[in-house]
């Protein structure tokens, strides 16, 4: 069965180098994070890569970061890749609490942005990808809502109406100063 | 008194006549969908009819013209003689040459009745009062002196087959195809004046950088189509060979899928003939008969490919399309494989309720030595080609891509 | 006549089996979240006496903890083997033929299932099935599927690769069952089918000639599947024949009417809607063989019943089962995982793992193909007015409603839709009929707007079309009939409290977006020749809660004066755990520090039930009231907005008895300290002086006291220092009287313990209890929230597609108790309304969800571009005092959106669209031909 044939996957994950773990070759990298290794906050939600619930961030050599949507990309296509998952944002304090979020996180906290949180995770790391874009090339003021509906609309969330998330998002871009006025 | 009976006189006329108008109409609506005007002269986002469809061309961007009945901006002012003329000629009534992107040469086979059809339906629409955006192409193609050549030489050129012992449905098949599809602007090789190569004629066509492959009969078995798939596919804009993408999308959107299933079939019968040739099936060939390049391919396509098409290329119903038996990894000339590769498909709808997703383009996430391992692969297990694709070949079309206009 | 079964959530026949249920506290770091929802660092941040600053629960949410059961795996649970195994449900997808059995050949020799389970072995093991989800949880050989997608068989790997590998070639496949004979749909009678008939007196404040309330509502006799009615009623006949006499006059009246009276009829139809909770359907359970112990855990909006139902399925069976341990985590449902079957079949997946931990998790595919839907309706509306007083006259409106392949809440979806119809209105007449048939559809149960969402926006376009027929303002129409405070419902009951609906229809009568509506049109038009602009509005009032509301609380305060919570109710999103916790700030100065929700485990209140609270009669309810331990409903699921009002009531009256029997007379102790009465003797001690201040009692000048001091001092003296409660709600409260100290008062409670001091519980004997007479099930409804919704859009003249451009909405919830989580619920009501009216849709039956090939790539989910994420608005009316009790409102805000957008497509295309959702394709043919 072509299907169980194996190969190791190193990667880093979150900062950390984990692997060579021996997994089919067909596995998909959300299953690698559930199964494998016990990160479940990516969630699956409609497991064809439309709703992105399940995204992490990819970081390049170029100190670049993009979305990847792990329910539809292998889990080797990350192979001696560095990502970043929903439950690296956050600082941990020795006995595992969270001491402090993201700025993303923290706006999304403080504007009841979710609900039943299951899409956080996906807009989380989207709008972080944006603020690390953004703070290479802030964006002008008038662009800015426009900027934010192109990096979280294909981001699926059926609690919410996404108003707080877009407003959270805003919030944060503006706190970060990575708006050029005028 | 007098004007009251003449009231009462003429009003079985009248209705008899509205009945008329509205059957004439109705059966206009038909034939522009048959002839596509859509595609060409309803913007995405815009008003029926109302132009501003951007048409790339290799010499420059051409627009749509706007076909309401508005007086100013659309065709208002023109009688069914000068519609007519315009539609078969590539002429106005004002005597000003059509660019060639409106398709002339293949309408100039439609009959009268069904231009007048066309002409009653369109003036029936909503007049727009919006001018479509000016055409603005480089020299020698902004002269339409040089249009008027170009159309002199070429445009009676092409004449239906009317041989008689062909079924009637193959000769149905023969005018939607020919003359109101006009299926052979895309798919015929185009010299270098921009006009058909009518000697190649359906041979296969270049555009936007994509190719539209061929539809002789024997490319099209060759590549697995028979009949019915290929109504089904211009009916659904899907089939067991694929989707529809790229410039065939507004094809389907606008045009087939609104065809009766009787006229799809005619189309199926003219363009696979009525003794068809039988279609080509290809088995899976085994990953370890494949070459070094196509089985370096195999993870690649795991890794970026099967979440979508699946492990085994079966596809997944309503969400992508089976590499297995699919017609684009068939075709010899491997461009329309890299370029969906490269640039990705966007999310579409679909008649019913269909909806294809975007698939993603891969152009940053793979090099063009893993593209051209994962084409090879593509090719060589389900498209029956061998695995001639050399990096190099990725890296001139990711430069073509990346030139393109968006 | 048999009264058909009208519970909403009648899951509890009897009394609990001879098996243990707790919900185990465990200690895992990983659960603190979903069993301990505390927000580890900032658990102390959350809120302060003055409000929410954030969702109790938001820190675990937002850093990707694991808050769901769908992130639970074996290793995650303490005790638990390590190695998890995982099933997937086979279904046949075809509801014509006989299912023969299933041929999994396919697979390779490596990849066949560890075990299969089918309905063999559930006859033979004795495993039973809650009666109502039956019959044929896995259907035998031999029968026909009831509905497409009916599983045949549980199929079970003890790892994930095979799992997986087995499960990819598996899916989307057809050929793996095996059909027989053509037999056609199985054909059944209806869920339910009934009718509300009201002919009220004089004026609307005049006793009823002939309602619900008052006499009674009616049955149909059933023939051929079909309900059918009396054809020659009488006013002498039976209750039912006079009711339905009354309806017959009506019907001649509409079909000869008054020359004054416009008479409109008009058919609206409602899409099949999947509710789409992101998180899929799922369970992850490990009988433990040593100790004959289920643990399980499971997403569920009812782990009450879940739990309950999960005992009775495992006595009598071969499996020794013992104890059950119920694990909900943190959910999401919007009704769709209320009530729901797969729970039971993640149960019988853990049972036959063989001592493995089984996890039976639905993939969206799956979720499409097995979760519970929307209802669709198809309704027959007629509506009388008189053209002079612009007065409503006669309402009729006859509904059949499809339920799909199983019995769930059908038929009560079908009563609650039917007697929402008259949306915020006074209606002197009216006669609604409404039927839930059973198909081979996917089952619909409970969901976000139960029928209401269907029935009112129906009757939210008509009155909007019957204006314009009219030529009045639809503003102007709505006034002149609001149904205003003490008039009667179609029921013939009076609702609960002020109504606020008149206020509404001023605001929005004076916002911008509708006064300059038509100006603001043209002139958008003259400049953009793609789209036609338009405005429209509507207004709905919803019921909150279900007519037999039991919820349950328990608030205990330590001597250090930290305030724990206990609730029955489970967090979904909408911020239940937050908005409890806030609740005690009124009595004990400042938000619970601890707070358990979905707790299941009630020793201290010892109750116990029989009988339906829906059906019983009066004579049986008085005689079961006479137990001191009996109640009409142990406990309610989280759902039908309940939380707000009825969650609060629990939470509330439990803390104001700690308060009122703890902190106060010991804040009296302290105050009262030294000779004379110390400082509280020159002046006048009274309880409604008392007053919070930074988290200090004081009370008529007396010295701000922390609450630590308090509590301390409570415990001290022996005071209450905890309070659990219990109580039920048929559309009023049930009271007791309970002897607290030298006192009795009468509370609207049905079982109270409290804890003096350190002590343990102790049960209170509760006596004269009132329950709301068994009549009241009649009223059907007593409890309204209001909202109003205006919306501006444009419809794309090409593409038929619509844009929404803004929009603005009032809501009326009485004092909100956080005001943001409101605001979300709104926001969110609004978008899933945007799914309904144009959207989401999916057809019925071979080409549907039941096939097994639909995700979100086709079923078109609002995003946010369809939002108008930065162009909406909202105002929640301001309480009429802080005394306002906090209302449901998680469905209503959903509703009148989707009048609104139907209504202002009509503005912009001058065509009435009454078939939803409003799809382009519909578009482009109402516009094109």
């Amino acid at each position: 069965m072509a299907e169980l044939s194996t190969r190791p996957l190193r990667l880093t994950i979150n900062g950390q180098a984990v692997g060579p773990v021996e997994i089919p070759d067909d596995l998909m990298m959300i299953d690698f994070l559930h199964e494998y290794q016990g990160l479940t906050g990516s969630r699956l939600g409609c497991g064809q890569g439309i709703c992105r619930a399940c995204v992490v961030i990819l970081d390049h050599d170029d100190g670049t970061s993009e979305e990847m949507r792990i329910c539809i990309t292998g889990a080797h296509f990350f192979h001696g890749k560095r990502i970043r998952t929903i439950e690296g944002h956050a600082e941990h304090g020795d006995d595992g609490d969270v001491v402090a979020l993201n700025p993303i996180q923290r706006k999304f906290v403080d504007h009841f942005a979710f609900q039943c949180s299951y899409c956080a995770p996906g807009f989380v790391n989207a709008a972080t990808v944006l603020v690390e874009r953004l703070e290479r090339e802030p964006v002008a003021r008038a662009d800015l809502e426009a900027t934010i509906d192109q990096a979280l609309g294909h981001h699926i969330c059926r609690c919410t109406g996404y108003v707080r998330y877009y407003q959270a998002a805003k919030a944060a871009i503006e706190e970060l100063g990575l708006v050029k006025e005028g | 008194m007098r004007r009251l009976l003449i009231g009462i006189l003429l009003v079985p006329g009248l209705t008899a006549q509205a009945a008329d108008d509205e059957s004439l109409i109705e059966r206009g609506r038909y034939l522009a969908r048959t002839a596509d005007c859509a595609a060409c002269h309803t913007a995405e986002g815009g008003a029926p009819f109302a132009g501003g469809v951007p048409i790339a061309s290799p010499f420059g961007t051409i627009y749509g013209t706007n076909i309401t009945p508005d007086p100013n901006y659309g065709i208002g002012e023109y009688s069914a003689d000068d519609f007519y003329h315009a539609l078969t000629e590539g002429e106005t009534p004002s005597g000003r040459q059509l660019y060639p992107a409106m398709p002339y040469t293949s309408y100039h086979l439609m009959r009268r009745e069904d231009a007048d059809a066309i002409y009653a339906f369109l003036m029936s629409r909503e007049p727009i009062a919006r001018a479509a955006p000016e055409t603005d192409l480089s020299f020698p193609y902004n002269q339409r002196w040089g249009v008027a050549f170009w159309n002199l030489i070429y445009a009676d050129a092409l004449e239906p087959d009317a041989s008689s012992s062909q079924s009637s449905a193959w000769q149905r098949g023969q005018y939607l195809v020919e003359a109101m599809g006009h299926c052979g602007e895309c798919h015929t090789p185009r010299s270098w004046t921009g006009a058909m190569d009518l000697d190649r004629h359906l041979e296969g066509g270049s555009l936007a950088g994509y190719r539209a492959p061929s539809l002789e009969a024997e490319a099209l078995a060759e590549r697995g189509w028979n009949r019915d798939d290929l109504a089904h596919f211009l009916k659904h804009g899907m089939s067991p060979q694929g989707s529809v993408f790229n410039e065939m999308f507004p094809v389907m959107h606008h045009s087939t899928q609104y065809l009766t299933d009787e006229d799809l079939s005619a189309m199926a019968t003219y363009l696979l003939g009525d003794t068809p040739p039988e279609a080509r099936r290809i088995e899976p060939r085994p990953l370890e008969t494949l070459s070094d390049s196509a089985r370096r391919g195999r993870q690649s396509y795991l890794d970026t490919c099967a979440g979508c098409h699946g492990g085994d290329g079966q596809g997944k119903p309503q969400v992508a399309v089976a590499m297995n038996g699919n017609t684009t990894l068939r075709l010899e000339d491997p461009t329309n494989l890299l370029r969906v590769m490269l640039d990705g498909i966007e999310a579409r709808d679909f008649p019913g309720f269909a909806r294809m997703q975007e698939m993603p383009g891969f152009a940053a996430h793979l090099s063009d030595t893993e593209l051209a391992d994962l084409g090879n692969y593509l090719r060589e297990t389900w498209g029956g080609q061998p695995g001639d694709i050399a990096p190099e070949d990725v890296a001139d079309l990711r430069e073509d891509s990346a030139h393109a206009a968006p | 006549m048999k009264y058909p079964r009208l519970s909403r959530r009648a899951f509890l026949k009897g009394s609990a089996t001879g098996i243990g249920i707790t919900v185990a506290p465990l200690g895992s770091r990983a659960f603190a979240a979903l069993f301990e929802p505390r927000v580890t660092a900032a658990r102390d941040q959350w809120a302060s006496p003055s409000g929410a600053h954030f969702r109790i629960d938001a820190i675990s949410k937002v850093s990707g903890a694991k808050v769901f059961a769908r992130d639970i795996r074996a290793r995650d649970m303490p005790g638990w083997p390590q190695q998890q195994s995982h099933a997937m449900l086979l279904k046949a997808t075809r509801a014509d033929r006989t299912y023969q059995g299933f041929d999994l050949s396919l697979l390779d020799d490596g990849l066949q299932p560890d075990r299969i389970v089918t309905s063999a072995d559930l006859e033979q093991d004795g495993v039973g099935f809650p009666e109502s989800h039956g019959p044929d949880p896995l259907l035998p050989e031999g029968k026909t599927p009831l509905f497409l997608g009916h599983p045949v068989a549980i199929l079970i790997w003890h790892d994930f690769a095979r799992y997986r590998a087995a499960k990819n070639a598996l899916q989307f496949r057809d050929d793996l069952i095996r059909y027989g004979a053509k037999t056609g749909e199985v054909e059944r009678p209806p869920y339910g089918s009934f009718r509300y008939v009201r002919v009220g007196g004089e004026t609307p404040y005049d006793p009823d000639v002939f309602s619900s309330l008052k006499d009674s509502d009616l049955f149909p006799t059933i023939k051929n599947r079909r309900p059918v009615w009396p054809d020659d009623p009488s006013l002498n006949g039976d209750i039912g024949e006079q009711g339905v006499y009354h309806a017959r006059r009506m019907q001649d009246t509409l079909d000869d009417p008054p020359d004054n009276w416009e008479v409109f009829q008009a058919r609206y139809t409602t899409p099949y809607i999947e509710p789409a909770a992101l998180e899929p359907d799922n369970g992850n359970g490990w009988l433990d063989p040593d100790t004959g112990t289920l643990n399980f855990v499971v997403a569920t909006q009812c782990p009450f019943e879940s739990a309950h139902e999960t005992a009775r399925m495992l006595e009598g069976s071969r499996f020794d089962v013992r104890h059950l341990n119920v694990h909900p985590g943190y959910t999401v449902g919007y009704g769709s995982k209320d009530h729901n079957i797969f729970v039971y079949y993640a149960v019988i997946a853990a049972l036959y793992g063989d001592g493995h931990p089984v996890r039976l998790a639905n993939d969206r595919f799956e979720q499409f193909q097995s979760g519970i839907k929307r209802h669709p309706f198809d309704m027959d509306y007629r509506l009388a007015v008189d053209r002079d007083s612009l007065k409503f006259q006669i309402f009729r409106a006859h509904m059949d409603v499809n339920g799909g392949g199983r019995a769930n809440y059908s038929a009560s979806v079908a009563a609650v839709g039917a007697t929402a119809a008259q949306s915020v209105y006074y209606l002197p007449r009216s006669d609604l009929a409404t039927t839930a048939y059973p198909s081979r559809a996917v089952e619909a149960g409970s969901m976000r707007g139960y029928g209401t969402l269907q029935t009112m926006a129906a009757t939210e376009m008509m009155v909007d079309e019957l204006a314009e027929r009219l030529d009045v303002d639809p503003i102007e129409l709505r006034r002149a009939n609001v149904l205003e405070a003490g008039m009667k419902n179609t029921q013939g009951a009076i609702p609960g409290g002020a109504i606020r609906v008149g206020e509404m229809l001023d605001k929005a009568e004076r916002h911008p977006l509708w006064k300059e509506r038509t100006e603001r049109r043209d002139k958008r038009q003259a400049e953009d020749p793609d789209h036609l602009y338009g405005t429209g509005f509507a207004v709905s009032h919803k019921d909150f809660g279900t007519g037999a509301e039991a919820p349950m609380a328990s608030v205990e305060i330590d001597a250090e004066g930290r305030i724990r919570l206990r609730q029955i109710a489970i967090d979904m999103g909408t911020g239940t755990a937050t908005s409890q916790a806030m609740n005690v700030v009124d009595f004990l100065g400042r938000p619970a520090d601890d707070i358990k929700t979905g707790e299941t485990d009630w020793p201290e209140l010892t109750l116990e039930t029989s009988g339906n609270p829906y059906t019983m009669q009066q004579a049986e309810q008085d005689r079961l009231s006479r137990n001191p331990r009996w109640t009409p409903r142990l406990a309610s699921p989280s759902s039908a907005s309940n939380s707000a009002y009825y969650s609060s009531h629990a939470t509330r009256e439990a803390a104001r008895l700690v308060f009122r029997h703890g902190l106060w007379p010991a804040a009296l102790s302290i105050w009262g300290q030294g000779i004379y009465g110390g400082q509280a003797n020159p002046y006048v001690m009274r309880l409604e002086d008392a007053r919070w201040v930074e988290g200090h009692l004081t009370a008529s000048g007396m010295t701000p006291i922390p609450l630590a001091k308090l509590a301390a001092k409570a415990h001290e003296m022996g005071l209450v220092t905890a309070a659990s409660v219990h109580a039920f709600n048929r559309w009023s409260w049930a009271s007791a009287e309970f002897p607290l100290n030298d006192e009795a008062p009468r509370l609207p409670l049905d079982a109270v313990a409290v804890k003096y001091g350190d002590d343990d519980y102790h049960l209170l004997d509760r006596r004269d209890v009132r329950y709301p007479d068994v009549q009241l099930n009649n009223a059907h409804v007593t409890y309204y929230s209001p909202v109003a919704t205006l919306v501006d859009l444009r419809v794309n003249k090409g593409s038929g597609e619509v844009e929404i451009l803004e929009h603005y909405s009032w809501v009326e919830c009485g004092k909100p108790i956080v005001p943001e989580l409101v605001k979300g619920q709104l926001e969110g009501g609004i978008a899933m309304g945007i799914g309904h009216a144009l959207l989401e849709e999916m057809p019925l039956y071979e080409d549907g969800p039941g096939n097994g090939t639909w995700n979100v790539n086709r079923y078109q989910l609002p995003l946010a571009r369809h939002c108008a994420v930065w162009k909406q608005g909202s105002e929640i009316l301001p309480p009429l005092s802080d005394t306002d009790p906090a209302k449901g409102m998680g469905e209503v805000v959903m509703i009148p959106i989707v009048g609104a957008i139907v209504n202002a497509l009509a503005h912009a295309t001058g065509q009435r669209f009454r078939d939803l959702p409003v799809t382009p394709e519909r578009i482009k043919e109402a516009l094109h031909g």
